[in-house]
């Protein structure tokens, strides 16, 4: 055999199924793997550039077009780092607003990537669409409940795309009692139709394959709820810290075949960020029936296989909706709708768990609350080394597959993380058109 | 329990890319007309295919508006045939662009799923210039016009197709 013949050399030209557009370079001599390489298309985001000089309220509605996907994940996490700029700390009932917004998305999120993204990978379709004709009732289940993630966006923010009624400090107003109550029945039918998707997607063949075993665990962590709206960065290494100590353990680069930054941690290495992350560091924190559910199927925090996030979306799920109708069920419309906020001069940083995993934002301001810097890490920018060596590592161990299995196997993998390197644009790129 | 109004009118994109706001714009503009009018629902969104198949859920007549990029003259605006949003062009990509999972797919699901409305149209207004930052060009803006104008004449036909529908009850 040849030295050309060892060679292989495979890729995804554009990778289907994620949210933008990204493709896959890997390249493999005599069985090793030399490069794996996520590519990523988009132009960079000029967000940072942009929020400079605006308002110190702006941010909020600004960055939340950066993604269609998860906006309130980036409203609240500009959110928190502006309040901490102005020492603003929002009323417990405020707080729980937001937790219920953010519940919403997290249904959203979640129930889209599991039914129209990942699960045609395990179930063997070329996507969603052509799944529906086997799965018809699953994916109606699927869509009923996004469809309640989208009515809780909008109850409490406004609009179901885009919120506009948050703001820094609270909210412009808050929704009316008749209008949360509306939302219990169907909460209450969520919670069982989510136990039923854990419980399906439990069942999918799993691929055997275990996380790199030096890679490092990041998620928020919250004293006692899972960390949705978590306050404090820990991991599997032992970190512990706040979100103004983010750039003391953290850096993002750039490398030369994405437009996209890369995280590292400064003490060496990829890290994880999402779903897996979340579980393993809080799973002795979700809801009641989602922490059952968990045992029943077998999740742990030992869990270290990326093709199971699938498994742990949907007990996010589980644990959105529980959390979603307690709050609904116990909420009277608070005194106040925002709390003031005075701007001043200064830094900030604040944080969220998006449902792909940790979003961190930092503002500075001046004295008049324009905004003189802004900087955001979002998570896929995060996972990107780790799905790279994750990527490598798979392959490693599935050599013996064809091109195309592998390829496969790849786009599967690398929709674990169910990366969103770019939702800031959609439009039409016609070649054909008809009147 | 809400009733959805028979009409509705979804725009595509985002203000942040230009161009891409073409059809804000347009939805902007029959705002004016139909803001008040509870037989015409305006929805922003921004593509994602669950949420549109949604979005015009229990509407007898649904017109999609979004920038699109097809080499026709900028600032044109055209029709185009939602069965073809999916398909490819003869270098395998799709008609449907940005997003993969978009407009055309959304077509694709509904009908899979039997959601779709009895009358989808597409109207596409040709953008150019999708660069990061806010304002439409020139050319757009004047598609944005065009296309309202369009689409408001189109609605009140619609409208009044409802009253004549109503009036013989």
């Amino acid at each position: 055999m040849t030295h050309e013949h060892r060679a292989r050399r495979f890729g995804v030209e554009a990778l289907t199924r994620v949210e933008g557009e990204g493709g896959l370079i890997v390249e493999v001599h005599e069985g090793e793997v030399v490069d794996v390489q996520l590519r990523i298309f988009e132009p960079p985001r000029f967000f940072e550039g942009f929020l400079v000089g605006r308002e110190y309220t702006e941010p909020v509605d600004i960055t939340a077009r950066i993604c269609g996907i998860c906006p309130v994940a980036y409203q609240m996490s500009a959110c928190h780092a502006l309040e901490a700029v102005c020492g603003v700390e929002v009323d417990r009932a405020l707080r729980e607003l937001r937790h219920l917004l953010y519940c919403g998305e997290w249904i959203e999120s979640h129930v889209l990537h599991i039914h129209l993204l990942h699960a045609p990978d395990f179930l063997g379709y070329p996507n969603g669409i052509a799944m529906a004709a086997d799965h018809r009732a699953e994916l109606e289940r699927g869509l009923r409940l996004k469809k309640l993630g989208n009515r809780i966006v909008e109850v409490v923010g406004g609009r179901a795309v885009h919120p506009v009624n948050v703001r820094v400090g609270g909210f412009y107003r808050a929704p009316s009692v008749s209008a949360m109550q509306e939302l219990v029945d169907e909460l209450r039918w969520a919670i069982d139709a989510a136990i039923d998707i854990t419980r399906w997607v439990s069942t999918f063949p799993m691929p055997e394959h275990q996380l790199p075993h030096e890679t490092v665990l990041v998620s928020l962590q919250h004293p006692t709820e899972y960390p949705i709206l978590g306050e404090r960065l820990v991991s599997t290494t032992g970190l512990d810290i706040t979100a103004d100590q983010y750039l003391d353990h953290f850096t993002e680069e750039h490398v030369e075949h994405s437009t996209a930054l890369h995280g590292r941690m400064l003490a060496g290495g990829d890290y994880l960020v999402g779903p897996l992350a979340r579980f393993v560091l809080n799973s002795d924190r979700l809801s009641p029936r989602a922490a059952a559910l968990a045992d029943e199927v077998g999740l742990t925090a030992a869990e270290r296989n990326p093709f199971r996030s699938i498994i742990v979306r949907a007990i996010e799920t589980v644990h959105a909706c529980e959390v979603a109708l307690a709050i609904v069920e116990g909420y009277s419309v608070p005194t106040r709708s925002a709390v003031p906020v005075t701007p001043r001069a200064g830094v900030g940083c604040g944080w969220s768990e998006a449902p792909r995993g940790l979003l961190w934002h930092r503002y500075e301001l001046d004295g008049d609350g324009r905004i003189v810097h802004a900087r955001i890490v979002p998570p896929t920018s995060q996972n990107q080394p780790c799905i790279e060596h994750d990527l490598a590592h798979l392959i490693e161990h599935s050599l013996h597959l064809d091109d195309q299995a592998l390829e496969s196997l790849c786009e599967q993998a690398v929709r674990n993380y169910d990366p969103c390197i770019s939702c800031a644009t959609h439009f039409l790129d016609m070649r054909i058109v008809r009147s | 329990m809400t009733v959805s109004p028979p009409v509705t009118v979804i725009a595509i994109g985002n203000p942040y890319r230009r161009d891409d706001g073409a059809a804000a714009a347009v939805l902007a503009a029959l705002r004016r007309y139909f803001g008040d009018d509870a037989r015409v629902r305006l929805v922003e969104l921004d593509g994602e295919s669950v949420r549109l198949v949604q979005a015009w859920e229990g509407s007898s007549t649904v017109w999609i508006v979004d920038a699109v990029r097809s080499g026709r003259p900028f600032g044109s605006f055209h029709e185009v045939d939602p069965t073809r949003l999916a398909d490819l062009d003869d270098t395998g990509a799709r008609l449907g662009g940005g997003h993969l999972m978009g407009l055309g797919e959304a077509v694709e699901l509904a009908a899979a799923l039997g959601l779709m409305p009895p009358s989808l149209r597409v109207l596409g207004v040709e953008g150019e210039s999708f660069d990061n930052g806010e304002g439409l060009s020139a050319s757009t803006q004047q598609g944005v016009a065009a296309a309202a104008d369009f689409l408001v004449a189109e609605l009140i036909d619609v409208l009044a197709t409802l009253v004549g529908r109503d009036d013989r009850r």
